[in-house]
């Protein structure tokens, strides 16, 4: 996929060609996946459960090694770093999960698990970690008054602005929000994008806003990128996704997404996929067998990335689609 | 001509812990016809599961009371059964789909022997017929080798093969009225279209009844024509999807609305979010549940409680509707 050469500093975030997989390489979970992220710009990672999202968060943060691929952090390769540089990279790059009644220590109190990645990092004196930690709780909408109390205590809202919380004690540049909002009701999930919408604007925090629900995606990225079983099929601005989504992939999903009446089950086209193995290694494109503007090359090759050329490029940021549909189109304008 | 098929009756259930005495769900009546689909939504602990549990009668008897004037099932009541003729019932003419298939599946038998185990109990017949019986629910929820499905593991399967086999079991007798309990709210869009497509089936071929809980009501216009909103125990609307999404007489329901992200080609604007949160069971506010958190609460909202008012065939129970 090509590069951005629009930023003139490096992103603050790049992934480069990276491969992941599992069990001694027989479960693929990503296959050279590459995408930036600039200084506060928000990235939306959609697709399917299994498809390899959150392998990729995992690999940011450096709790898995790579089969092959980079991950630069400011223009440095966090697998290269030592301890202590990684140490330093972390506090810059803070994880909130999908459950939050799942990732707060039952046994610790508020103002113990706020305190914890101050500790851990090594940030500030007493005094000031606890002006950081009031100024952290007026931020997510909560007050001083939760610090002595326990996660039980709380709804499952506020649990989750406690995750956000403790997320950004240590002043992250970049939040990876993995499915943050997917387990919440309507009304909390909305309270909770304000939340982040409010740290995007005010704070100029950067998201890596994993999601499978791309009604949340459209509230709040600015570019966004699809995975299926382990690639990426489509990376586009979001305006542009939305406006015109290339991959037929992305056309079905935005279609699932729209739809405001009961569903037909003549409408029946979709299956459910297994995960990936390196066995069925084919090398057909991987959509192939769902797709419904197949190809008779589909079958044979695996398409390879197009950009797609739009007006205000040059504003919005590139849109590459992996798809044989754009073959001739690419052959056009070469 | 349709008719109700599940038809339930001034329903209250609370619960007794200590001295506290928690109404969870407060005298609501309703009623399904065959082949239709009703949603039930609101926010979570606003008692929508504990109806679904009541109608069942799968609340534990200790601690929870249960009092209605009827719960029928075409024509017969269920809530004065014995816990022994209730068994005839449950998974013969009502069935129930619950949101973790993880959980209700047993991790110790097969997905063919737990379809088969309910087709034994309630039809009987021989070895053939069951596994045939078995073998037909698999593959109508779409499975194209039933007979490798039937013999794996509930671990075995992903999140929405297990909400398929659900389906398979729940319908293997063809009851008349399906409870779907927050069906797809752990999977993703494209599986949760595909669990959808499921239950719009059932209601086509079989004219089966489905009240659909889910606190998604993006799920409910996909799935269901008509749409109650309950908050704290009590109904507040009652009518069909169209008019609700375009037109929501309930200030909850208008607040539920909006703070359902929109896909649009331009960027939206920020959601909005109802303000506040449900309040806990034990501390209700008097008078209407929603006024403290309602924006268009008047005095009269804090002191009694609105009736339903009814027009062209929706119901909204608020003073000042929209």
């Amino acid at each position: 996929m090509d590069k951005p050469t629009q930023h003139s500093r490096p992103p603050l975030l790049e992934v480069r060609e990276l491969s992941l997989s599992f069990h001694q390489q027989e479960q693929i979970a990503a296959e050279r996946v590459s995408f930036s992220i600039a200084t506060g710009n928000t990235l939306g990672l959609v697709g399917a459960s299994g498809s390899g999202k959150s392998s990729i968060a995992r690999a940011i943060m450096r709790l898995l090694e790579p089969d092959s691929g980079e991950i630069l952090f400011k223009g440095e390769s966090i697998f290269q770093m030592d301890s202590q540089q990684l140490m330093a990279t972390r506090q810059r790059i803070q994880l909130v999960f999908q459950e939050p009644s799942a990732s707060l220590s039952p046994r610790r109190s508020i103002e113990q698990t706020l305190l914890e990645p101050l500790e851990h990092f090594d940030i500030g004196d007493k005094n000031y970690r606890h002006e950081k930690i009031r100024q952290t709780l007026q931020t997510v909408g909560l007050g001083q008054d939760v610090l002595r109390r326990y996660p039980h205590q709380f709804s499952a809202g506020q649990q989750q602005r406690i995750s956000i919380a403790r997320a950004l004690v240590t002043d992250p540049e970049l939040l990876i929000a993995d499915e943050a909002v997917s387990s919440l009701d309507v009304s909390i999930q909305a309270q909770i994008l304000q939340l982040i919408q409010t740290l995007q604007t005010e704070h100029s925090i950067a998201f890596l806003f994993i999601s499978h629900d791309l009604a949340v995606i459209r509230q709040i990225v600015d570019h966004i990128a699809v995975m299926y079983r382990g690639q990426l099929l489509e990376q586009s601005p979001a305006d542009t996704f939305f406006n015109e989504p290339a991959h037929p992939y992305s056309r079905a999903l935005l279609s699932f997404a729209c739809a405001n009446e009961p569903l037909s089950a003549a409408d029946g086209t979709w299956r459910l996929d297994r995960g990936r193995s390196s066995t069925d290694n084919s090398s057909a494109c991987l959509f192939a067998r769902l797709c419904p503007d197949k190809l008779a090359v589909c079958e044979r090759l695996e398409p390879a990335d197009h950009a797609i050329q739009h007006k205000n490029q040059h504003a919005l940021g590139p849109h590459c689609v992996k798809c044989h549909l754009y073959d001739e189109v690419n052959a056009n304008e070469n | 001509m349709s008719r109700p098929a599940l038809k339930v009756k001034n329903l209250s259930v609370w619960f007794e812990t200590g001295s506290a005495r928690r109404k969870v769900v407060d005298n609501i009546s309703f009623s399904i016809n065959a082949g239709e689909a009703t949603g039930l939504v609101g926010e979570s602990g606003c008692g929508k599961s504990m109806t679904a549990l009541a109608i069942l009668g799968l609340l534990p008897a200790s601690g929870a009371s249960i009092n209605t004037d009827g719960i029928e099932i075409n024509g017969e009541d269920i809530s004065t059964l014995s816990a022994v003729q209730k068994r005839a019932v449950l998974g013969r003419h009502i069935a129930m789909i619950f949101q973790q298939p993880g959980t209700a599946l047993d991790p110790v038998f097969t997905v063919g022997q737990q379809i088969s185990a309910v087709y034994r109990r309630h039809t009987g017949g021989n070895k053939q017929n069951i596994r045939q019986a078995m073998l037909d629910s698999l593959e109508s929820v779409g499975f194209g080798q039933a007979d490798d499905i039937a013999t794996t593991y509930p671990h075995q399967l992903s999140g929405g093969m297990r909400q398929l086999v659900m389906i398979a079991m729940a319908t293997v007798c063809k009851p008349a009225v399906i409870i779907a309990d927050e069906p797809t709210t752990a999977l993703d869009s494209s599986t949760r279209t595909l669990i959808l497509q499921q239950l719009e089936r059932l209601r086509t071929e079989y004219q089966t009844a489905i009240l659909l809980v889910s606190h998604d009501l993006t799920v409910v216009r996909q799935s269901c024509r008509n749409v109650m909103v309950m908050y704290c125990g009590r109904l507040l609307e009652k009518t069909d999807c169209k008019s609700l999404f375009s037109h929501a007489r309930h200030p909850y329901s208008a607040g539920l609305l909006s703070c359902i992200p929109q896909i649009s080609i331009n960027r939206p604007p920020a959601i909005h979010a109802i303000p506040g949160q449900v309040p806990n069971a034990t501390e209700l506010p008097a008078g209407c549940h929603f006024a403290p958190r309602c924006n268009r609460a008047e005095p009269q909202c804090q002191q009694s409680v609105p009736d339903f008012d009814i027009k062209d065939g929706s119901a909204v129970a608020c003073f000042r509707p929209l």
